[in-house]
């Protein structure tokens, strides 16, 4: 947990930096790269070559070049290495409501992917298929999967075709910290495009906050259903303030977890075409340069094969279709300090993304049916933020980003290759002084659109502002009250208006209006409960303009439209405890809880008329328990969720029932040497074995064990 | 603190308790009937699970899951057409790939015959009855001859692309080959099955996609080709069955169609376009409009899906099946167009088949 002093200086600062100075110790091994970085180096070079061609290639030319100037400047002087990192924050502190998962608390959770984790968030649903597989995308506060921002390592995911991150996509192995924002991350050194969601989900990378050791860690780990899942991470310091790291993962799963047969609810059967194989490839540079600023880059590749099981109405034998996709991207950000009081932050990203869709099954004359999508998304972001006065500064963003969708495959008969560029402006203050916290931003959003056929989107022009305050209650008072207001809208995404005869050229944004109120309280270094707090926050949330897709004539003829009308209201509490100061046993204590009555407001004439959301429980919740006694480490989490109903009516036949499932886990570091660390883990998920669904007809593993083992040199 | 901790403890077990049984909502699991009186089955293919309901016609009430209810088991998925021949109905499942017969007068379970075990697996769309047998088209361009006798599968034809509804007029038997997974390059024919034989003797070319076929008692086929939803307007089309030529053709927004009585009952295909009626009866001769609407009272259908007529009395049945995601609904009409009764087939989307228990 973030165990800073509430209200410490570095956090409050701009931008996400930690200032910690490397003690004497000498840097032996600086000049040469380990033998183990190399085999990093070339998949990395390699898929820098086939996938990004041209453009990134500029871009690191570019981003090296002040290395390369740099490092021929560069005394070999121990200077103070500041390390790049985003931080917990205090979620009792916040002026926007904020929850995380930091390094302890994800050990000790028995997630793959951060869609797993995400699950523990309140006010947090995820649409999940089973298994380690599948699309896996989270909607915040009922605000649907399109209006939450995914983020990695400061600077946002975009997927413009379908305009949702599949977290199922992100392995949690190389992860430190995950959190929440309700809606943004209140600090000013951000892109433009970092404001324009309704809410954040931040991932950010364990190589983010190290690299002042070197550091080898292998680890394997294997379960039920054929899993198997070796991982690999190192870090180097290599020359004054210059380190490298990279992280290599495999994940492998039969994924033919057992269930109870529909037919009879007797039989076990076995789950088909739910295996998975995955691989990820991650390498990082930062480098500190002179005048304190900060150079990184990060190169992400992501490989995934995978079958989509289907679902099990009375039994599943004909499912069959695949889905393979690639992702890659590069990015890289640049800080400098211009003044004492102001900084730029100058950020790239290319990103490139293959999703290859296969039905073998499919009744045409070619006997499938295959699509074959191509993203590619350019994007440029620059940060300006000063100091004004004590407690007073302020940022200027300006974003550009261009995107491209193509259709590459046999099928592909009068697809609209769209091409979309974005301009976005962002003008951020806040506001630091005594008791109080004052954070607002406005947005400008500008698009234009292109296609090769057919007619185009109009463009869009719009401006969004947000407010949030908090204020604590006395000058000495543990407890603070915030408030905080949202407009903010999401763009038609490229299935929304290209999609093959369902797409809309003529639709409008979808906006969303966001207000939120909370009272949060700390109580810290008590004697033996070591830190509590609590977060309560209620909100009320609308979406206008929502876009679903109607049947335009008949059931093979749907379109996009701008219908939706929903209303929601909600509550999100969270308790953390800890205690154990100055005693073996520690103990960690998280609850959570989330309300949500969010309903459909579309169409009075419609018998679905006020009636909740799809998949939409009224209650969630989790609990995460937490002990650390010598060298063991034991987590036990529960999450909980009411019954909710499928789409349609709320009927028998359309409810999905309640679910909890207990997860425990357990790791024990064995005692080797100093500088190398064994650790022994074991995962028991889902221990009394309840069959449930998340999706209709789509049903979870039940009880499956992990084992592992890791080795971490440093 | 160390108290403290203990009801913290309590505390976390209650609250978590606590939540599970306040989520919870059971589900009243209904117990069989003995023997469904009058009345009549309503196929539903769902949103995601298809249905098959019975109402009670003495008592006016509605089973809406009446298969689970005496099987205790689900349908599957798109239950796509359901007919009856003799003493057994049969259920035809398209996404689950079966034909699912039952007992026509209990609802119990006879038979699920297996389509996707085949190989090539198949998706079956529509049935029909003739002779002992009952023919099933099937996704995969093939009609398959189920024996009804055995129940097993004992020929399998090879049509046209995705072949969708058929009739029987004479000895032959009309298939409507739609190509519609071949989109956009459709089917446009019709196959010719000579029903001694079960060969497949000729096709005919009527237009493209056609899917809705009904056959008069003169020897007249009328198929819908319903174009390609873009540029191609749907057609109506008459084939003489004999000569095995296209005798007559005219644009129109049909989806499903009917011979009954001298006049072709159909349901329009543009539920959101405003047309005063969607349902209606036309001429046999050129299509034309017999009234402007058939419903002749102030009954209002969203979306006309599908269409029986009771060969007893010329009650007209059509199934509504609103926007496609809650639950559907009946109407009666006498063959005047008066409503005669109505119920919701809840919790069936999409119904698509009504059939009689006399």
């Amino acid at each position: 947990m973030g165990r800073q002093r509430p209200g410490s200086k570095s956090e409050d600062l701009p931008g996400k930096f930690i200032h910690l100075k490397l003690s004497g110790e000498r840097l032996e091994k600086q000049f040469c790269i380990p033998w183990y970085v190399l085999p990093f180096g070339i998949p990395c070079l390699f898929s820098l070559i086939i996938v990004l061609r041209i453009p990134v290639l500029i871009l690191l030319l570019f981003g090296s070049l002040p290395i390369l100037a740099q490092s021929r400047l560069g005394k070999d002087t121990l200077t103070p290495v500041k390390v790049w990192a985003a931080k917990p924050v205090m979620e009792a502190n916040a002026a926007i409501p904020v929850q995380q998962l930091d390094q302890e608390k994800l050990n000790r959770l028995n997630s793959l992917s951060v869609a797993d984790a995400a699950k523990y968030f309140s006010g947090v649903v995820v649409k999940d298929y089973g298994g380690i597989g599948g699309l896996k995308t989270v909607s915040v506060r009922s605000l649907g999967a399109n209006h939450t921002g995914v983020m990695y390592d400061g600077l946002m995911m975009n997927d413009a075709q379908a305009g949702q991150t599949d977290l199922g996509r992100f392995s949690i192995d190389n992860i430190s910290l995950i959190q929440l924002f309700n809606p943004h991350q209140p600090s000013l050194l951000q892109p433009a495009r970092n404001f324009s969601y309704a809410a954040i989900l931040s991932m950010t990378s364990r190589v983010e906050e190290i690299n002042k050791h070197s550091e080898l860690t292998a680890k394997i780990r294997g379960g039920s259903f054929g899993f198997f899942n070796p991982s690999i991470y190192f870090a180097q310091p290599i020359k004054g303030g210059l380190s490298v790291s990279g992280n290599a993962e495999m994940q492998v799963t039969d994924g033919d977890y057992p269930f109870r047969d529909y037919e009879t609810g007797n039989a076990s059967v076995r789950r088909v075409n739910s295996d998975v194989k995955n691989y990820r490839l991650e390498t990082d540079v930062a480098y500190q340069l002179k005048d304190s600023g900060l150079f990184k880059a990060k190169v992400y590749f992501y490989d995934d094969k995978r079958g989509l099981p289907g679902a099990v109405v009375l039994y599943n034998r004909n499912a069959g279709d695949r889905l393979n996709s690639r992702l890659f991207f590069t990015q890289a950000s640049w800080r400098k300090k211009i003044t004492s009081k102001s900084q730029v932050l100058v950020s790239g990203k290319y990103t490139a993304d293959q999703k290859y869709y296969l039905d073998p099954n499919f009744p045409n004359s070619a006997g499938k049916i295959e699509n074959d999508f191509r993203q590619k998304e350019y994007y440029f972001s620059a940060v300006y933020a000063t100091q004004l006065t004590e407690g007073l500064g302020f940022s200027l963003a300006s974003d550009y980003q261009y995107n491209q969708l193509r259709r590459n495959d046999p099928f592909a008969t009068g697809f609209a290759n769209p091409n979309r560029g974005v301009l976005m402006t962002n003008l951020a203050l806040k506001y630091e002084r005594n008791r109080y916290h004052l954070f607002s931003n406005l947005l400008f959003t500008g698009t234009a659109d292109k296609v090769a056929t057919g007619k185009a989107a109009k463009p869009y022009r719009e401006l969004t502002p947000s407010l949030a305050a908090s204020v604590r209650l006395t000058a000495h008072s543990p407890l603070r009250l915030r408030l905080s207001y949202k407009s903010i809208f999401r763009l038609p995404t490229f299935d929304d208006l290209y999609y093959t005869n369902v797409g809309n050229t003529s639709l409008s944004p979808e906006y969303a209006q966001c207000y939120n109120i909370g009272l949060t309280g700390q109580w810290q270094q008590q004697r033996y409960l070591q830190r509590f707090f609590f977060t309560a926050d209620i909100y009320y949330n609308q979406v206008r303009d929502k876009i679903l897709a109607l049947p335009r004539q008949n059931l093979f003829q749907w379109s996009m439209q701008n219908i939706g009308l929903v209303n929601i209201k909600g509550a999100d509490l969270a308790v953390q405890a800890d205690f154990g100061k100055q005693v073996s046993l520690q103990t960690s204590v998280h609850l959570s809880y989330s309300y949500q009555d969010a309903r459909d407001f579309s169409n009075p004439s419609s018998v679905l008329y006020k009636t909740q959301l799809p998949y939409t429980p009224k209650h969630s919740g989790s609990v995460n328990l937490g002990f650390s006694w010598k060298a063991y480490t034991i987590g036990y989490n529960v999450l909980l969720s009411s019954y909710r109903y499928r789409a349609g009516e709320p009927n028998n036949s359309n409810l999905v029932k309640e679910w909890a499932t207990h997860d425990l886990s357990v790791r024990y570091a064995l005692p080797i040497k100093k500088n190398f660390n064994v650790q022994i883990l074991a995962e028991l998920n889902n221990i009394f074995n309840q069959q449930y669904e998340i999706i209709r007809y789509y049903p979870m593993p039940g009880r499956n064990y992990r084992v592992g083992i890791s080795f971490s040199k440093k | 603190m160390k108290v403290q901790y203990n009801k913290l403890v309590a505390v976390i077990m209650i609250t978590g308790s606590l939540l599970i049984q306040s989520c919870s909502k059971d589900e009243p699991a209904p117990s069989p009937v003995t023997s469904p009186a009058k009345g009549l089955y309503v196929l539903s293919e769902g949103g995601g699970d298809s249905k098959l309901g019975y109402y009670n016609k003495t008592t006016g009430a509605f089973l809406g899951d009446f298969f689970n209810q005496q099987n205790g088991s689900n349908l599957g998925q798109i239950g796509n057409d359901m007919i009856q021949y003799g003493g057994k109905s049969y259920i035809v499942m398209n996404t689950t790939g079966n034909v699912t017969v039952i007992d026509h007068s209990t609802g119990l379970l006879l038979r699920r015959i297996n389509f996707v075990n085949l190989v090539p697996g198949r998706l079956p769309r529509y049935a029909i009855a003739h002779q002992g047998k009952v023919f099933v088209s099937a996704q995969d361009g093939t009609v398959s001859v189920i024996d009804t006798a055995s129940l097993d599968i004992t020929r399998t034809i090879t049509v046209g692309s995705n072949p969708e509804e058929m009739a029987i007029s004479g000895d032959k038997l009309f298939v409507t080959n739609s190509g519609g997974f071949n989109f956009p390059n459709y089917d446009s024919t019709l196959s010719v099955i000579n029903l001694n034989t079960l060969v497949e003797t000729g096709k005919i070319r009527v237009g493209i996609n056609p899917r809705k076929i009904t056959a008069d008692d003169n020897g007249n086929l009328y198929i819908v080709a319903t174009g390609d939803y873009v540029t191609v307007p749907s057609s109506i089309v008459k084939v003489n069955a004999a000569t095995e030529t296209v005798s007559f053709r005219a644009d129109t927004a049909v989806s499903t169609i009917r011979y009954y009585n001298n006049a072709l009952f159909v349901t329009n295909d543009f539920p959101y376009t405003g047309l005063s009626s969607n349902v209606r009866m036309l001429r046999i001769s050129d299509f034309s409009n017999m009234s402007a609407g058939f419903i002749a009272d102030a009954t209002a259908i969203t979306t006309p899906y599908g269409l029986e007529i009771d060969d007893n009395n010329g009650d007209v049945y059509i199934t509504d099946a609103k926007d496609f995601v809650v639950s559907g609904e009946v109407f009666c009409f006498d063959k005047l167009g008066n409503k005669r009764f109505s119920f919701t087939v809840s919790p069936g989307v999409n119904p698509n088949s009504v059939v009689f228990i006399r």
